[in-house]
């Protein structure tokens, strides 16, 4: 009986799910598709389903790479200020945005039932974020399965790569994940954020001690790295121009002391913003660049 | 005439000895707060020698040489090298208020820059003080031509700036933001860092500041005879206008090579000769010594206040823009005490702002625009791209269309007929064609709060962004009649208050901007006008406000009308002056604060609405009031359209578009009708 009844809305075919603002009802799998943020646009394409539009694509190639989009999908403008005339046109069945949008919500809820999840905000822990995002949008289309399948891959991934540094007997010194914003400021990822869980996931530690923004990162001068002499400096791509042969030539960066113990390592871009997927990327990418060596500038 | 009126009374001989002593205290306090953070690590003596040489088996003391004393070395040079500039720039404007800041000068630099990277990299690694410069010049050649017409006189000057520092700042932000992700190094750039990692920039720097300040001390005979008045400084020998093209263009030069290297470093050059003078400091050659000292020990001291602030919490970089601009607020404030606006430049006849006096009848006007604004409704609702393409909506479809065209059109519609009013009524309260609600400082007291809620990372829904932001108008207007009761109420100390407000607005948007892309693009969004946020009911709540207001404006016309006539006729009248001004300053607040929360604070319409009323034939109040409505509410609808489809699908905020084509007409405007 209590068997029946469970079963009973899923024969009517409406399901339910609660998210940050409500809840959102689908009578059947969703086929249109708009995604919002680049983390959706990941979960989606992961779980095998191409949006039908999606906010800032022609970005997407650039900074976030794999997994890769396919052809056709259409542009509904910014992550920050999408057309909503633009979504409403292409009659999307569900809308997959973040908090960020919360001005948004009831003109986007106005044009389809909308999923609100923030991987990042305030307080939130983004990589149980992005598999409550994975496996909840499995659901909504019917692929569990598929959900349970990468989850289980990038664990798996994370796994070998870290046997992968413990017999190279690598994962001992601690880790400082950068981006270059300029010959003066990096960007550093933070405990808090998305990168940290591919250094727990590595059995590796992070350099830096201080918690960031909501992101997950904070803005530094090059100097603050300098306490930190007893790290590898991972750089992650891509770099300003010109940015190798300014450090070369400054003597602050060459007396670094991983600099001058050979300890940078070149990583290529991922996106810190991302998903699940970004987690396997880095942890791939990072085991295969501390495999490989350091050197002693960018590169 | 008064040539000394607007300095602080400066019969004070007892407090000359405070300069020095200041002076010392400011530089050993800047230098041992520097150096404090190292004293654990490195012998003092060692620390010393740090500025000549290093120890390379000691890693701390290659950060000392290579970090530290560099960056204290970088902050000195450019701190007395735009302290100077700052006094050269008031001499030869006789203007208490004018820098390179103010003058928006840095503002034309940092545009230049981007400009530059965007365009014409090639530029930049080739030389890249020749953008800089080149954005500086546009920028002084800019105020220059606004102000030609109307005299120089100082808050005419100074709002000049103001506004080109507004208008090239749109620009800059319009490029951020559709180009965002590739420019994170001009986010932190502009936001002004003086983090060194080697002695390059500063050995580059410091042979051009020396030379440059010694051609401003060539000028320093020639300037003096330029206290004495156009007339007899002509007859003494002087070539009164080459002089002064000569020193501002060293003034140019100066600031723009600072910007080009280390960023917007902003109101050094207004604190120090302020200081200067509050001290006591009286002749040109002391004011230019003294200008020059403080400007290095007060940058010296921004900067390691910047450093500690760094230190604290999670270690993220707070620029040194940001503490210069929260010295440079109240820095502002203390100036404007005594400050009074019938200081002008010597020797140069000033007038007020001179509007062709032919009248043209009101129903042809009022018809001609209500036909642009029903044409410009009909486009915005009917002819729009789509995913597919451009097509038309019929108007059988527009229940349809509505929900997404409708309400920002009306609500931006709305918000320009508001900041038309208010611009009007300000403008006429204070008599200064400049004048105008985004110079009032609320719409930054909104824009301020919204600045502190990004960086605390609190999140706000549509409800609480409105609510907020019409605290944060409410409070700015609050410390605006604090501060305007000492002075009945008068118009320029009321726009120069709210410059101050700006200025604080300032140092928040700074922080904000390092932290780069993620972080600041939502509030960029947002400070120039995200319109397309406006829901029903907020559109038919604001109509309902406006409509009241306009209803209410019926009262103020003869206090308006009678308030320029000057504070005796007008109470000889019979207006009660100083409750007069209250009223009117209440609206024309409430008035903005409802335009702001939908089209941000950066907007021009109530700068260029009035000033074009005035232009098409409108000179009484009440007709002024409403063509002056009409203009707003057609440049705001316009704009908006603009933003939904010039880069569709995505958009531009509709406030950065009206301050882009409100600023380019108004440049043209003013320098044609501001004719005499």
């Amino acid at each position: 009986m209590a068997l029946l009844l469970s079963l009973a809305p899923m024969l009517a075919g409406a399901a339910t799910w609660q998210h940050e603002y409500g809840t959102v009802s689908l009578d059947e799998p969703p086929a249109r598709v708009v995604t919002l943020n680049w983390a959706a646009t990941e979960a989606l394409l992961l779980l095998g389903v191409t949006p039908i539009g999606m906010a800032d694509r022609d970005g997407y190639s650039v900074w976030v790479k794999e997994p890769e989009l396919p052809e056709g999908v259409h542009n509904i403008g910014t992550r920050v200020a999408p057309s909503l005339e633009a979504i409403a046109e292409l009659k999307p069945d569900l809308i997959v945005t973040s908090a960020e949008m919360a001005p948004a919500a009831e003109l986007l809820e106005r044009i389809a039932p909308t999923y609100v999840i923030s991987v990042y905000r305030e307080g939130s822990r983004p990589r149980e974020k992005s598999r409550e995002m994975l496996v909840t949008l499995g659901q909504m289309l019917g692929r569990e399965d598929r959900a349970d399948a990468v989850i289980a891959d990038i664990e798996e991934t994370l796994a070998i790569q870290r046997q992968r540094l413990e017999t190279a007997d690598l994962s001992d010194r601690p880790v400082a994940l950068v981006n270059f914003l300029d010959d003066r400021h990096v960007r550093i990822y933070a405990p808090n954020g998305l990168y940290q869980t591919v250094l727990d996931g590595l059995g590796l530690s992070n350099a830096w001690p201080r918690k960031g923004n909501f992101w997950g990162f904070s803005v530094v001068g090059l100097e603050a790295l300098a306490p930190y002499g007893n790290s590898r400096i991972v750089v992650i791509s891509p770099l300003p121009p010109g940015l190798a042969d300014t450090l070369a030539i400054s003597p602050f960066w060459t007396y670094l002391p991983p600099v001058k113990q050979q300890q940078i390592y070149p990583v290529d871009t991922t996106w810190p913003f991302g998903g699940l997927f970004q987690i396997k990327r880095l942890a791939v990418q990072l085991t295969d660049s501390l495999l490989a060596g350091g050197h002693d500038n960018v590169r | 005439m008064y040539a000394e009126s607007a300095r602080l009374p400066s019969a004070r001989p007892t407090i000359r000895a405070t300069l020095p002593i200041a002076a010392v205290v400011l530089w050993l306090g800047a230098l041992a707060a520097s150096a404090m953070p190292w004293l654990n690590q490195l012998q003092p003596a060692a620390l010393v020698a740090a500025f000549w040489t290093f120890d390379p088996d000691q890693y701390s003391s290659v950060l000392a040489h290579y970090s530290w004393a560099p960056r204290v070395s970088i902050a000195v040079l450019i701190g007395c090298g735009l302290g100077l500039a700052g006094a050269v720039t008031q001499q030869i404007l006789g203007n208490p208020l004018a820098s390179p800041t103010t003058l928006g000068v840095e503002a034309g630099g940092q545009f230049g820059v981007t400009v530059a990277t965007l365009f014409a990299p090639g530029l930049l690694a080739f030389n890249p003080d020749l953008a800089a410069l080149a954005g500086g010049l546009l920028a002084i050649g800019l105020v220059i031509a606004l102000t030609w017409r109307l005299g120089f006189s100082p808050v005419t000057v100074i709002l000049a700036g103001l506004v080109i520092t507004f208008f090239l700042g749109a620009m800059n932000m319009a490029f951020l933001l559709l180009k965002g992700e590739w420019l994170g190094n001009l986010f932190i750039w502009g936001a002004g860092s003086l983090v060194q990692n080697n002695w390059g920039p500063f050995m580059d720097l410091w042979p051009r500041v020396l030379v440059l300040a010694m051609l401003m001390l060539a000028l320093i005979r020639p300037l003096q005879l330029l206290q004495l008045g156009q007339a007899s400084a002509s007859s003494l020998g002087a070539k009164v206008a080459l002089v002064r093209m000569l020193a501002l263009l060293l003034v140019v030069v100066m600031s723009t090579t600072v910007v080009s290297r280390v960023g917007v470093v902003a109101f050094i050059g207004l604190a120090a000769p302020v200081l200067a003078r509050l001290l006591g400091a009286r002749t040109l050659g002391s004011r230019l010594l003294w200008s020059t000292l403080l400007g290095g020990g007060l940058l010296l001291l921004a900067d390691t206040l910047a450093h500690w602030a760094s230190t604290w919490g999670d270690g993220s970089l707070v620029p040194t823009g940001t503490t210069t601009a929260l010295i440079g607020g109240p820095v502002i404030l203390l100036a404007l005490q005594g400050f009074r606006d019938t200081h002008r430049m010597p020797g140069q006849e000033s007038g007020p702002a001179r509007f062709p006096p032919q009248r043209r009848s009101p129903v042809l006007i009022g018809g001609a625009l209500v036909t642009l604004l029903l044409a410009t409704i009909v486009i915005s609702m009917g002819w729009s791209p789509g995913l597919e393409g451009w097509n038309w909506t019929l108007i059988s479809q527009w229940h349809e269309a509505w929900v997404w065209r409708g309400p920002r059109l009306l609500a931006a519609m709305l918000a320009g007929v508001a900041l038309g009013l208010a611009g009007t009524l300000i403008q006429r309260m204070t008599g200064n064609p400049m004048g105008s609600p985004e110079m009032l400082g609320i719409s930054g007291g909104a824009a301020l709060v919204m600045v502190v809620i990004v960086v605390s990372g609190l999140e706000v829904g549509r409800v609480g962004q409105l609510g907020a932001a019409t605290l944060g108008a409410a409070a700015a207007l609050g410390l605006l009649i604090l501060l305007a009761r000492k002075h009945r109420f008068a118009g320029n100390q009321l726009l120069l208050g709210g410059l101050a407000l700006y200025v604080f607005m300032d140092a928040g948007l700074r922080l904000v901007m390092a932290s780069g892309g993620p972080v600041a693009a939502p509030l960029l969004n947002w400070m120039y006008g995200s319109t397309w946020l406006i829901s029903e009911h907020e559109a038919f709540g604001l109509m309902a406000f406006v409509l009241l207001i306009c209803g209410l404006l019926g009262l103020v016309v003869r206090p308006l009308t009678l308030l320029p006539l000057g504070d005796t006729s007008a109470s000889s009248l019979g207006l009660p002056v100083a409750r007069a001004r209250l009223l009117l300053l209440l609206v024309a607040a409430v008035l903005t604060a409802s335009a702001t929360v939908v089209i941000g604070p950066l907007s021009f319409a109530g700068l260029i609405a009035p000033h074009l009323a005035r232009v098409l034939g409108q000179q009484t109040v009440g007709r002024q009031m409403i063509v002056a409505g009409l203009v707003g509410g057609l440049l705001l609808a316009v704009a908006d359209y603009l933003s939904r489809i010039v880069v569709f699908p995505a958009q531009l905020p509709a406030g950065l578009l009206a301050a882009l084509v409100g600023g380019v007409y108004f440049l043209w405007g003013l320098s044609r009708h501001g004719r005499a």
